[in-house]
C-alpha cells in the first residue's frame, strides 16, 4: 500500500483504514464471547483519514457488569490489540463502558472529542449508537464551556505551533490553518446542536456554503500532503520539515518545492483565517445580548460599528464605492475590530478605484494604522478586494521563501514590514517623560517630511520577488507604476521607486563594508543624492524590514553596525550640506567688507570657523581682531549672554578663561575656541547668566577677571572649586557617567578627544587644565550641553604640534580627565 | 584535533571565509557576537540623543580542523581579517578531544 503512489491521501486513509479493518473483524470474530460488547473506530482511523504513520485509535465498549468481567474484557483486549501491536501500528486504546466513557469525557475534552464520530467495526451496532448519541448530547449540554475550549484551542495554535502559512517547517496537523482546525469546527457544530459537524455551523449562519467548500477543499489538499510527508519520511511526523519540501512535492507530482509551499499557505491560509473568524463568531453569540444594547456609531460616511461589527451601506446596485470600502477597513484597523460576515462579503462587489485624493489619504490611512491592519488586509484578500486595490498583489500572494531566513510568505512579510514601520513611526510620536532619551530610530522618524512613502515602501519593497531577475530592479518599476497610478505626486514617484530599488542597500553596506573608510558613509550619502529625508525613510525602511523577516535578520549586532552607517551617512550629507552654507557666508562676507578684507580675515582662521557664526557675527569678529586684547559681552536668545574674547594665544589661556567665567558667575553651556595663523585665540563662550552679574556692565567686571586672571593675580583653581562647593546640592549626587573617546583617525592632523558627562559647575575648567598640566594645546574646542548632559569634543595636539599616537600617553589623557570630571 | 576560533571584524567575513576555502576547509560556524577589546565602547551623539556602544559588533568563527593544518589556518585568517586599525579582533586555537559526524557516525579527523 505504502509503494502503490496513486493511493494518495484521502484514498490512501480509506485503503489502510480498511485493511486494519479487516484485520480487527477477523480477531473480533475469533473471540469465545462476544455478547454486549462493540469494537468501535475513534479520531482519524474513525473519519477513515489514516496516514502511514498514523496512531489507530480504538475502543471496546461493553455493557459487562460485576467482577468477572474485568477478566473478561481484559481477555478480550489482549486478543484484540495484540496482532496490531505486532504489525507495529501504535494505538491508542480502551476498554469502557457507555458510562465510564460518557463520564471521562465530561471530564476531558479530548476524550470527548474523540467521541463525537465513531465507526462501529465489528459487535453490537445498539452499544455504538447509544455511545455516540450520548456523546453528541453531552457537547450540545456543555456547549458554554466546550465551544470557548475549542476557540481557544484554535488561538493557542495561532501562536504555537503557529500558522502553517507563515512557518518554513510548519506542523500540518496542529500549526493554525491545519487539520486539527477543520476537526475542530465540525466539533464546534455537534456543540451547537444535534445536526451537528459544519453543516451545524452553516445553519446558524457562522460559516457561509462558499467558506465550508474552501474548508473542505483545503483539508483535502492537507491529507495528500500529510501521507506524501509520512511515506517520504518513513515516521509519523506530521512536520514539513525543510528538507523533506523537495521529495515531497516529487510524491505528488508538483512542479517544485515553492509550487506544494505555496499551494499548503494558501490553503491552509484560507482555513486559518475561515475558522478564526467562524469562531470570533461563535463566541460572541455565547455573550451576546450586553452588546445589543449599544447604538450603533458612525465611523465614516456609510460605515458604521454595530455589536462590535464594522457594517457598511451596499449602493442600491449592490456595489460599494472604493472609498467607503477603503474607509470602512481604516474604521476596522484603527478600532481593531471584524468586519461583519455579510459586509466583508459585500466588498467583493467594491469598484475599481480611481485614487482621488480622498481614496489615496484613506489606503495611506489604512497602512499608518500598523499591526491591527494585518487582520485587516487578510479579510481583504480573502474577499479578493485587496487584487483589486493593488492588483501587482496577486503575484506574491502565498508566495514561499524558503530559507532559515525568511519567516512569512512574501505577501505576509510586506504587511509585517508596514505593521513595523508604521510602529516606528508610532515611536516617533510618543511623548517621553523627563528623563527618557528617544532612540535614533524615533528622532529619525520624527524627522520625516513624508512618513507616508515609507510604508508604501514597506508595502512595495519585495513586490518583484519571485520575478525572473533582480527583485529589486524589477520592484522599482513596478512601484514607478503603482506610484503614478495611485496619483502621487513627482516626489513621491521618484522616492518610491528609488526606495525600493536601494531597500537592501544599507543592510549589506553595514554588515560588508568597513565603516571606517569614509568613503563607505559618502557612497550611501551619493546613492541619497544627498537628500536627508531619502536617507531617514532608507534607515527606517532597513529597520522595519528586517524586523519583519525574522529572528535572524535583526539583532543587535546588525541594528548597531546599521545605526552607525546611519549616522555617519547623515554626516556626510549635512557636511555636503555645510559646504553649501560655507560658501554661502562666505561670498555675503566678501559683499560686505570687501573681497581683499573678508579674504585675509577667513585666511587667519581654520575652514571651520566659517561654518560657527553667521556672517553679522563674523563681521564683529573682524573688527575685534583689530584690537587685542579683548573682551565684549552680549546678551543673546533664551536669556543667555556670549562673551567674545580676543588675546594672544598662549598655553593654559583655555584654562584661564574658563575659570574666569565660572568665577565671574557664567555657567557656560556652549564655547566655540579657534586659534588664527598668527598666534591669536577667538574664543567665545555662551553660557546661562543666571544672577546677572556677567552681562550688566557690559562686561567690564568680566574683562577686569579675565585680565587678572592672565596677569596670574588670581587662584583660579581654589575660586572655582569654592563656587563648586557653595553650589553642590546637598544629596550628594549619582556619580557621573562618564566616556571620554580619544581618536586618531577622525583628522588628519589632531588628535580628537570627545568628553561626554553630565554637567557640573566649571567643569570646562577642570577639563582644560588636564590638557594644559600634559603640556597639550587645544586647537579647536566645541562644548555643547544637551540637557543636564555635556559633550566637549577638543581637537588637540602636544608640544611638538603632533597628534597623540603613542598609546600609553592616550589612557594617561584619558586617566587624567576621568579623575578631573570625577574628583 | 583543534578548534581555531576568530573574532572578526563583520565585514571581513566573506575575505576570511573565502581564504580558508582556499586552503581547503570544508565547513565553518560563524555567529553575530558583540563585545569589547582595547578598542572599548564609544558614546554618539544623534541630533542631541546620546547612544552608547558598549559592546561593538563582531562575527565570530568556528573552524574545526587537523592538528597539522591549525596554525596555518589561523594565519590565513589573520592575513584576510586585518585592516591594521584598532578592533581587528583575535584568533585563539583549542585542543578538542573528539568529534562525531551526526549522520554518518564518522569520527575523528574523518568527521571533519
Amino acid at each position: 500500500m505504502l509503494s502503490d503512489l496513486s493511493l494518495r491521501g484521502r484514498a490512501f486513509g480509506a485503503a489502510l483504514a480498511d485493511a486494519v479493518d479487516a484485520a480487527l473483524v477477523e480477531a473480533f470474530g475469533d473471540l469465545d464471547d462476544a455478547g454486549g460488547v462493540a469494537l468501535v473506530a475513534l479520531g482519524s482511523y474513525s473519519r477513515r483519514e489514516l496516514c502511514p504513520g498514523s496512531d489507530i485509535d480504538v475502543l471496546l465498549v461493553h455493557n459487562l457488569k460485576g467482577r468477572r468481567s474485568v477478566e473478561t474484557v481484559r481477555a478480550m483486549t489482549e486478543q484484540l490489540w495484540y496482532p496490531l501491536w505486532d504489525a507495529g501500528f501504535v494505538t491508542g486504546h480502551g476498554a469502557r463502558t457507555i458510562k465510564e466513557s460518557i463520564a471521562l469525557a465530561d471530564e476531558d475534552l479530548d476524550a470527548l472529542t474523540a467521541l463525537l464520530d465513531v465507526r462501529l467495526l465489528a459487535g453490537a451496532g445498539d452499544l455504538t449508537d447509544e455511545l455516540e448519541r450520548k456523546a453528541r448530547e453531552l457537547a450540545n449540554r456543555r456547549a458554554a464551556r466546550v465551544l470557548p475550549a475549542l476557540a481557544k484551542a484554535v488561538e493557542l495554535r495561532r501562536q504555537r505551533p503557529g500558522a502553517i502559512a507563515e512557518m518554513l517547517e510548519p506542523d500540518l496537523k496542529e500549526g493554525a490553518g491545519g487539520l486539527r482546525d477543520v476537526q475542530s469546527l465540525d466539533w464546534g457544530g455537534w456543540a451547537l446542536g444535534l445536526r451537528g459537524g459544519r453543516a451545524a455551523l452553516v445553519e446558524r449562519d457562522f460559516l457561509t456554503p462558499a467558506d465550508q467548500a474552501r474548508v473542505e477543499s483545503g483539508r483535502e489538499l492537507l491529507l495528500d500532503i500529510r501521507v506524501a510527508l509520512q511515506r517520504v519520511t518513513n515516521a509519523h511526523s506530521d512536520r514539513l520539515a525543510l528538507q523533506e519540501h523537495d521529495a515531497v512535492a516529487a510524491q505528488l507530482g508538483l512542479e517544485s518545492a515553492d509550487a506544494l509551499v505555496r499551494d499548503l499557505a494558501n490553503a491552509s491560509r484560507d482555513i486559518a483565517w475561515i475558522a478564526g473568524d467562524a469562531w470570533s463568531r461563535v463566541t460572541d453569540s455565547l455573550d451576546g445580548g450586553a452588546k445589543d444594547a449599544v447604538a450603533d456609531e458612525v465611523l465614516a460616511r456609510g460605515v458604521w460599528l454595530r455589536h462590535g461589527r464594522v457594517h457598511i451601506e451596499i449602493e442600491p446596485d449592490g456595489s460599494v464605492p472604493p472609498l467607503r470600502t477603503l474607509e470602512a477597513a481604516c474604521a476596522a484597523a484603527e478600532n481593531a475590530v471584524a468586519f461583519d460576515r455579510a459586509s466583508l462579503s459585500a466588498l467583493r462587489a467594491t469598484g475599481a478605484p480611481t485614487w482621488d485624493v480622498w481614496e489615496r489619504a484613506g489606503f495611506v490611512r489604512l497602512l499608518r494604522s500598523g499591526a491591527d491592519a494585518v487582520p485587516v488586509f487578510e479579510a481583504l484578500d480573502h474577499e479578493g478586494v485587496l487584487a483589486r486595490l493593488l492588483p501587482e498583489w496577486g503575484h506574491v500572494r502565498s508566495l514561499p521563501q524558503r530559507n532559515a531566513y525568511h519567516r512569512f510568505t512574501v505577501d505576509r512579510h510586506l504587511l509585517e514590514a508596514v505593521a513595523q514601520c508604521a510602529r516606528l513611526l508610532d515611536a516617533g510620536e510618543e511623548h517621553l517623560p523627563p528623563g527618557r532619551e528617544p532612540s535614533v530610530e524615533a528622532i529619525v522618524a520624527r524627522a520625516c517630511r513624508r512618513p507616508e512613502l515609507l510604508l508604501l515602501g514597506a508595502l512595495l519593497h519585495d513586490i518583484a520577488k519571485g520575478m525572473p531577475g533582480d527583485h529589486s530592479e524589477i520592484g522599482e518599476q513596478t512601484a514607478e507604476q503603482v506610484a503614478r497610478r495611485m496619483g502621487f505626486d513627482s516626489e513621491a514617484r521618484e522616492i518610491l521607486p528609488w526606495l525600493v530599488r536601494n531597500h537592501l542597500l544599507m543592510a549589506e553596506v553595514a554588515t560588508r563594508r568597513d565603516l571606517s573608510d569614509a568613503s563607505v558613509a559618502d557612497n550611501v550619502a551619493a546613492a541619497c543624492a544627498g537628500d536627508a529625508e531619502r536617507l531617514r525613510l532608507l534607515y527606517l525602511l532597513t529597520i522595519g524590514d528586517s524586523k519583519a523577516t525574522g529572528p535572524a535578520a535583526w539583532n543587535p549586532s546588525k541594528a548597531a553596525l546599521v545605526r552607525d552607517l546611519f549616522v555617519k551617512a547623515a554626516t556626510a550629507i549635512e557636511r555636503g550640506a555645510a559646504k553649501v552654507v560655507a560658501a554661502d557666508r562666505r561670498e555675503t562676507l566678501r559683499e560686505r567688507l570687501g573681497p581683499e578684507r573678508a579674504d585675509a580675515f577667513l585666511g587667519r582662521l581654520p575652514e571651520e570657523y566659517v561654518l560657527a557664526f553667521d556672517v553679522d557675527t563674523m563681521g564683529m569678529h573682524e573688527e575685534l581682531l583689530a584690537d587685542v586684547p579683548t573682551v565684549r559681552c552680549k546678551r543673546i536668545a533664551g536669556g543667555h549672554v556670549a562673551v567674545t574674547v580676543v588675546a594672544a594665544d598662549r598655553p593654559g589661556l583655555l584654562v584661564t578663561l574658563a575659570g574666569a567665567l565660572t568665577v565671574s558667575g557664567l555657567d557656560v553651556t556652549e564655547a566655540h575656541l579657534f586659534g588664527t595663523t598668527d598666534g591669536l585665540a577667538l574664543d567665545v563662550f555662551h553660557g546661562a547668566d543666571p544672577f546677572g552679574r556677567v552681562a550688566d556692565d557690559d562686561g567690564a567686571r568680566v574683562a577686569r577677571t579675565i585680565e587678572r586672571a592672565l596677569a596670574g593675580e588670581l587662584d583660579l583653581a581654589a575660586r572655582v572649586e569654592e563656587r563648586r562647593r557653595s553650589y553642590a546640592p546637598i544629596t550628594k549626587p549619582a556619580p557621573p557617567e562618564v566616556h571620554v573617546d580619544v581618536s586618531s583617525e577622525e583628522s588628519d592632523t589632531d588628535t580628537v578627544v570627545e568628553v561626554h558627562t553630565d554637567d557640573d559647575v566649571g567643569l570646562l575648567f577642570r577639563l582644560a587644565s588636564a590638557f594644559t598640566e600634559l603640556d597639550l594645546d587645544v586647537r579647536i574646542a566645541k562644548v555643547a550641553t544637551l540637557g543636564t548632559r555635556v559633550v566637549d569634543v577638543f581637537y588637540v595636539r602636544d608640544s611638538d604640534s603632533a597628534m597623540i599616537d603613542d598609546l600609553a600617553a592616550v589612557a594617561r589623557l584619558r586617566a587624567l580627565l576621568v579623575a578631573r570630571i570625577t574628583g | 584535533m583543534k578548534l581555531v576560533v576568530a573574532i572578526v571584524k563583520p565585514f571581513k567575513v566573506d575575505d576570511v571565509k573565502t581564504a580558508v576555502q582556499d586552503f581547503g576547509v570544508q565547513g565553518l560556524t560563524m555567529t553575530e557576537v558583540q563585545g569589547f577589546g582595547r578598542q572599548r565602547g564609544h558614546t554618539e551623539v544623534y541630533r542631541g540623543a546620546e547612544y552608547v556602544i558598549d559592546f561593538v559588533p563582531k562575527v565570530k568563527l568556528e573552524i574545526l580542523v587537523d592538528d597539522a593544518d591549525a596554525p596555518a589556518v589561523a594565519e590565513k585568517i589573520v592575513a584576510a581579517a586585518r585592516t591594521g586599525k584598532i578592533g581587528d579582533g583575535k584568533v585563539w586555537i583549542l585542543p578538542v578531544d573528539g568529534v562525531i559526524r551526526i549522520r554518518t557516525g564518522e569520527a575523528g579527523s574523518d568527521a571533519l
